[in-house]
């Protein structure tokens, strides 16, 4: 907890197919903040956020997890300290229960409660069948389950793009909260409309490269 | 294995040719435009036929059980071959199929053997053999082609499990039953409907040959049992190779080309 920063990009580079998808990325992720990453669809965000999950390698480069290369963790244990949620949810199991319990089995029926809560998703049944649910209840349970690795760090993928405005803005609550409470939150948008009240700074990505940084009052990403 | 009753000689053969004409007339007052590909396929038949006649009747009286399981394992090498080419997208897929097609051939063949279900010379080692690769590669095929879609198919499924901390091996369990399954079906489908819907093949050849059918039967039941073996061991084997070739060591799922 020592440290300010909870990643670190030097000179990150992403080669597939012979396209430079991020090209010599440097930058810091703060600790306790939300990091919204914009720019507009092909400019890299979605892989930068997956490169902090290990789902994408560096093809030059290091990014460091409180001062250590992300390589240096077990990987599976870093996935659980940071914790990635999709655009769309996808559920994993029949019944609300089992989704939350997926990635920890031997969770309590009250702790998965508490997660429910802690999603705005109080009411629900832990039996209920999860296809009967809205798009916006499956991000949220996706969320949940999420939640229940305890992790640190949140990424999450253009978390609010899928939903109307109601889901969105419960989903945007409940990222704040989370964020109050300690947790890191990186946040991928195409939209800096959609992040400029939830974002402590924002990082503008175009054609790979980092291209601003600041508040999200200073970006001028919207022009 | 002079000619028995049964077994049409050289002049039937000759005969039989008249068969073929009656497919090319057919071809032709129907205008159907396979009159080359049947005269083809025919002589294909025919020169094939005999050159593996040829082939197997030195083999059984010269080779030994040495040279027949020699035998058996170069199928084994040309069903590697034909069942990497049926999943191309799958990486080492080559070195999967024959690792499996060769375990699941090698635990049949090897069980058949020890406990002496069949005898050790070449006259029954190499068609049994050649029965039970052939059944391994179908088996090695589905599992290796399904998994390879499921693969890209699945990738948010998978993705999610891999996203909370699981392993590979986890986040690709259920889609792994699942592949296997449906590679056994074709073999356990085939055992439960034998002898009610067509009489298989080595059973019909024994017949041929002049065999009381209660006796031919022994003999398929045997043929049934063995290919439910060797699909089953070369589907596990495949899938489990199979999971291995589709993530890297930092259980990434990985992009295989699109297509097969």
């Amino acid at each position: 907890m020592a440290l300010a920063e909870a990643f670190t990009f030097h000179d990150v580079v992403l080669v597939r197919d012979g396209r430079r998808i991020l090209d010599s990325v440097s930058d810091h992720i703060h600790r306790g903040e939300t990091t919204a990453v914009v720019g507009p669809s092909g400019s890299g965000k979605s892989t930068l956020l997956r490169l902090l999950n290990r789902f994408e390698e560096p093809t030059e480069g290091v990014i460091l997890l409180d001062g250590k290369p992300l390589p240096s963790f077990d990987v599976h244990t870093l996935r659980r300290r940071v914790g990635l949620v999709a655009q769309r949810p996808t559920m994993l199991a029949e019944t609300i229960g089992q989704e939350i319990r997926v990635g920890r089995p031997e969770l309590e029926d009250d702790a998965v409660v508490r997660l429910l809560e802690r999603v705005a998703l109080p009411e629900v049944e832990l039996d209920a069948a999860t296809a009967t649910l809205s798009g916006g209840e499956q991000q949220r349970v996706a969320l949940a389950r999420t939640l229940a690795l305890d992790p640190e760090v949140l990424l999450l993928d253009e978390p609010t793009s899928a939903l109307d405005d109601r889901s969105a803005e419960a989903v945007d609550r409940i990222i704040g909260s989370l964020v109050e409470d300690g947790l890191t939150a990186v946040l991928v948008s195409h939209d800096l409309s959609r992040v400029v009240h939830v974002a402590d700074s924002v990082l503008v990505l175009h054609q790979g490269r980092l291209v601003e940084r600041g508040g999200p009052g200073d970006v001028r990403y919207l022009s | 294995m002079n000619s028995s009753p049964h077994i049409p000689n050289w002049l039937g053969v000759l005969a039989s040719v008249l068969l073929v004409g009656i497919a090319i007339g057919v071809s032709v007052r129907a205008r159907l435009g396979l009159t080359k590909e049947l005269v083809v396929a025919a002589a294909r038949a025919f020169v094939q036929l005999v050159a593996v006649g040829a082939v197997l009747t030195v083999l059984f009286t010269r080779a030994g059980l040495i040279g027949a399981l020699a035998w058996v394992a170069g199928m084994v090498v040309v069903a590697g071959f034909v069942a990497a080419g049926r999943a191309r997208t799958l990486p080492r897929g080559r070195f999967i199929a024959w690792i499996s097609v060769g375990t699941g051939t090698a635990v049949t063949v090897g069980v058949l053997l020890t406990v002496g279900v069949i005898e050790p010379v070449p006259s029954v080692v190499v068609p049994v053999g050649g029965m039970v690769v052939s059944g391994a590669m179908t088996a090695t095929i589905l599992t290796m082609r399904r998994l390879a879609e499921t693969a890209q198919e699945q990738r948010p499924d998978i993705e999610a499990r891999l996203a909370l901390g699981l392993t590979a091996e986890e986040a690709m369990a259920p889609h792994l039953r699942r592949s296997v399954t449906v590679a056994l079906l074709p073999a356990i489908d085939s055992t439960k409907v034998v002898g009610l819907i067509a009489l298989p093949g080595a059973m019909t050849g024994l017949i041929l040959a002049g065999v009381e059918p209660i006796v031919a039967v022994r003999y398929q039941i045997v043929v049934m049992y063995m290919l439910l073996a060797a699909a089953s061991v070369s589907a596990i084997v495949a899938s489990t190779l199979s999971r291995r070739a589709l993530f890297d060591d930092a259980d990434r799922l990985q992009r295989l080309p699109s297509g097969s």
